[in-house]
């Protein structure tokens, strides 16, 4: 960044000016004790939960824990430079983040501080929020009805996630939860051409908690190389970073999301993933000495992610009037949570805790990742409780026979593996489910739209590619929409401009689905 | 100054009972020279040695408190019995700041750069009297950083006008300053 010397002279000249100096009345304590970044302090009588202290050196802290006479608190810096005895400021403050455009495009910390060497981020005070904010109420609210497109075959067709949604992502380490994320940010370029002053546009969070700081940097990378940062925020609390920041990152990262959601704009946030906050919030709580539970982890564990998730919501059209808080209505926040499992456990206490607060599941497993199924969706146990109102009803038409079509093939492929005879109405069903497998495979960093998947998951589920073998599906796929694409342009005008599958469109796919399979020599 | 919560219990309890019996002047008088044989390095050395019996310890401090007032024997007695002998380090702060809050005054520091008049202090008090609705007694101490103004420190809250203060508030001003930015 460059600055005009003069300029800045100017401004510092009018700021020293006006400066009164602070001779307000502070709370002040002593350091009692310090060590594994926590602090307790005494004194601070007037101390608030959640409260920003400052100590010497520029360190600040957060208060948790509200004792008879001390106060706990975590720090969010280098404790080495904090003493006993040390002398501690309360500001008055609740611990707060900035918010807005200027956000975009730039990676921050739990804080909100910029950390990718880009400069300053330009702020005024009224963009700092505080990061612990109320849900909106249930008179705030409005039913989950538009669908959030996550460009990936197998999720929009069955297991739909709309705004305002919370949809958990879960499996073991290398299941492709985090790719399934950057497939979601690229998809949402569709939404407003990835421009974010255009109002349509899904603007994108990611909340990177307890990462190793390669995979960040990669993450970023995909997005930069993908044009997507451009609507994406990327809020990182690496895992050599405090277990303090960890636990706070996905607060800091929803406040930011509340913002754009206040303002009638639409959001995604990702946290990747809680399960690492959730460790974090046991590590900081059991060196304030807070009771441990079940597993070690305090007794408010359910209620870290729920308050968390309570927060993503799709706002009523007119909840402006209820509350003032909202500039307008209409906006969402959706949620997608990601939880690493062990050894596929998902009865584990944080992944039950998570489970029930979301709104469904997407169960992501090692086998059909190792099998070549990627991405490595279960549909038998995924689930999207808001279900087919967050489908557009072009794709609820192609897809509805599709989960059923594979939930026979997975029970007919069991017994056909001892490979006796097979009448032909289980061959059909055979044949069909292996094309169909075939079509929801997908390449990473390959978002299809929503009119694409449409006609290719219609071309499917008729029967279209029953003559195409399975190896030549993903062939079939490019051909056939390439060749829709080029000679029937309208169906897909169709499915973008009315959301819906008429009668003719399903026709002209099915006739183009023959043509390009003849073409092939099928 | 920091007082351990159990002794505050017990000099509350003490304070009340001494306030109904009448006889609080007489127990601060017992207890400020308690606090003055306690705070000695080598009588407080030896009182609170853990590898010196406890009953050497407690006929030791009961000697001590032997020409006091009853109520201040009990208490001491008490405080052995209890295994809570470590109160008797705080007790001089902790009896003092109950009975100021009784009468409803606070102690306090004020730093200045140099030494302040009496009626400077004074008036200084008094506007913070007023601000806190106690009475303020201040006691100066001199602190060179500071460059020049005072910084109160009176229960628990900072009042700070010095120059070091101001000068970091504006360097946090500066620092928070939105600057233009070009090209």
């Amino acid at each position: 960044m460059d600055l005009r010397p003069a300029e800045v002279t100017s401004i510092l000249k009018k700021e020293i000016e006006s400066y009164q100096g602070e001779s307000s009345m502070q709370s002040v304590g002593t350091v009692l004790s310090v060590g594994d970044g926590v602090a307790r302090v005494y004194g601070l009588d007037d101390c608030m939960m959640n409260e920003l202290l400052e100590f010497p050196g520029g360190v600040r802290g957060v208060a948790l824990n509200l004792e008879e006479d001390n106060v706990g608190c975590v720090l969010l810096g280098s404790a080495s430079e904090v003493r006993e005895g040390d002398e501690v400021r309360a500001t008055g403050r609740i611990i707060s983040v900035p918010t807005g455009d200027n956000l975009l495009g730039r990676v921050v910390n739990a804080l909100g501080d910029p950390i990718d060497g880009k400069g300053d981020i330009s702020l005024s005070e009224s963009d700092y929020l505080p990061i612990e904010q109320p849900a909106p109420s249930v008179v705030e609210r409005q039913p989950v009805t538009q669908p959030v497109q996550t460009g990936i075959k197998a999720i929009d067709a069955m297991i739909p996630v709309g705004r305002g949604q919370r949809e958990l992502i879960i499996g073991d380490r290398q299941t492709g939860k985090t790719a399934l994320c950057i497939d979601t940010i690229l998809s949402q370029r569709a939404t407003g051409g990835g421009d974010p002053s255009n109002p349509e546009q899904m603007l994108c969070i990611y909340v990177a908690v307890g990462q190793k700081q390669s995979t960040v940097v990669d993450v970023v990378r995909r997005l930069e190389e993908h044009d997507a940062m451009k609507y994406t925020i990327v809020v990182s609390a690496s895992a050599n970073d405090e277990a303090s920041m960890q636990y706070l990152s996905c607060y800091a990262g929803t406040t930011m999301a509340e913002r754009f959601r206040d303002e009638g704009r639409h959001v995604v946030i990702m946290y990747d993933d809680i399960y690492k906050q959730a460790l974090a919030y046991r590590q900081v709580m059991l060196l304030l000495r807070r009771p441990p539970g079940r597993e070690a982890f305090p007794g408010d564990v359910f209620n870290l992610h729920s308050r968390l998730l309570e927060r993503s919501a799709k706002l009523s059209d007119d909840a402006p009037r209820i509350n003032p808080r909202y500039k307008a209505g209409g906006g969402s926040i959706t949620a997608l949570p990601i939880v690493e499992t062990q050894e596929g456990d998902v009865s584990a206490y944080i992944p039950t805790n998570v489970i029930s607060i979301t709104d469904g599941q997407i169960f992501l497993e090692s086998n059909l990742f190792n099998s070549g199924i990627r991405p490595a969706v279960n549909a038998g146990i995924s689930v999207s409780r808001v279900g087919g109102s967050a489908q557009i009803p072009a794709m609820k038409k192609a897809a509805g026979g599709l989960r059923i079509n594979l939930a026979q093939y997975r029970e007919l492929a069991a017994f056909a593996q001892f490979g006796s005879d097979l009448d032909a109405a289980t061959q059909a069903t055979l044949t069909r489910g292996e094309r169909l497998v075939e079509i929801l495979k997908q390449g990473q960093y390959q978002p299809v739209l929503v009119a694409d998947q449409v006609m290719i998951v219609h071309a499917g589920t008729s029967g279209g590619l029953d003559k195409v073998p399975v190896k030549q599906v993903q062939a079939f796929e490019k051909t056939f929409l390439a060749y829709m694409r080029d000679t029937k342009p309208e169906v897909a005008e169709g499915i973008n401009s009315t959301g819906k599958l008429s009668d003719e469109g399903k026709q002209e796919i099915e006739a183009g689905a023959k043509a390009v399979a003849s073409q092939m020599g099928y | 100054m920091i007082v351990d919560p159990v002794t505050t219990r017990y000099v509350e309890a003490f304070f009340e009972l001494a306030s109904e019996k009448g006889v609080v002047d007489e127990v601060r008088a017992d207890v400020d020279m308690i606090a003055a044989e306690v705070g000695d390095s080598v009588v407080g050395a030896w009182i609170f040695n853990a590898r010196v019996p406890l009953e050497k310890r407690r006929a030791k401090v009961e000697e001590l408190v032997s020409n006091c007032n009853p109520l201040t024997r009990d208490f001491v007695g008490l405080l052995f019995v209890k295994n809570r002998a470590d109160v008797l380090k705080d007790l001089g702060a902790a009896f003092r700041a109950k009975w100021l809050s009784s009468r409803g005054s606070v102690e306090g520091v004020v730093e200045s750069a140099l030494g302040l008049k009496a009626e400077d202090i004074s008036s200084l008090s008094a506007s913070i009297g007023a601000k806190l609705g106690k009475e303020v007694l201040l006691r100066n101490k001199i602190n060179s950083h500071l460059v020049g103004g005072v910084r109160v420190l009176v229960d628990n809250k900072l009042i700070d006008f010095s120059v070091e203060g101001r000068m970091a508030g504006l360097r946090r001003k500066l620092m928070e300053c939105e600057l233009p930015s070009v090209g």
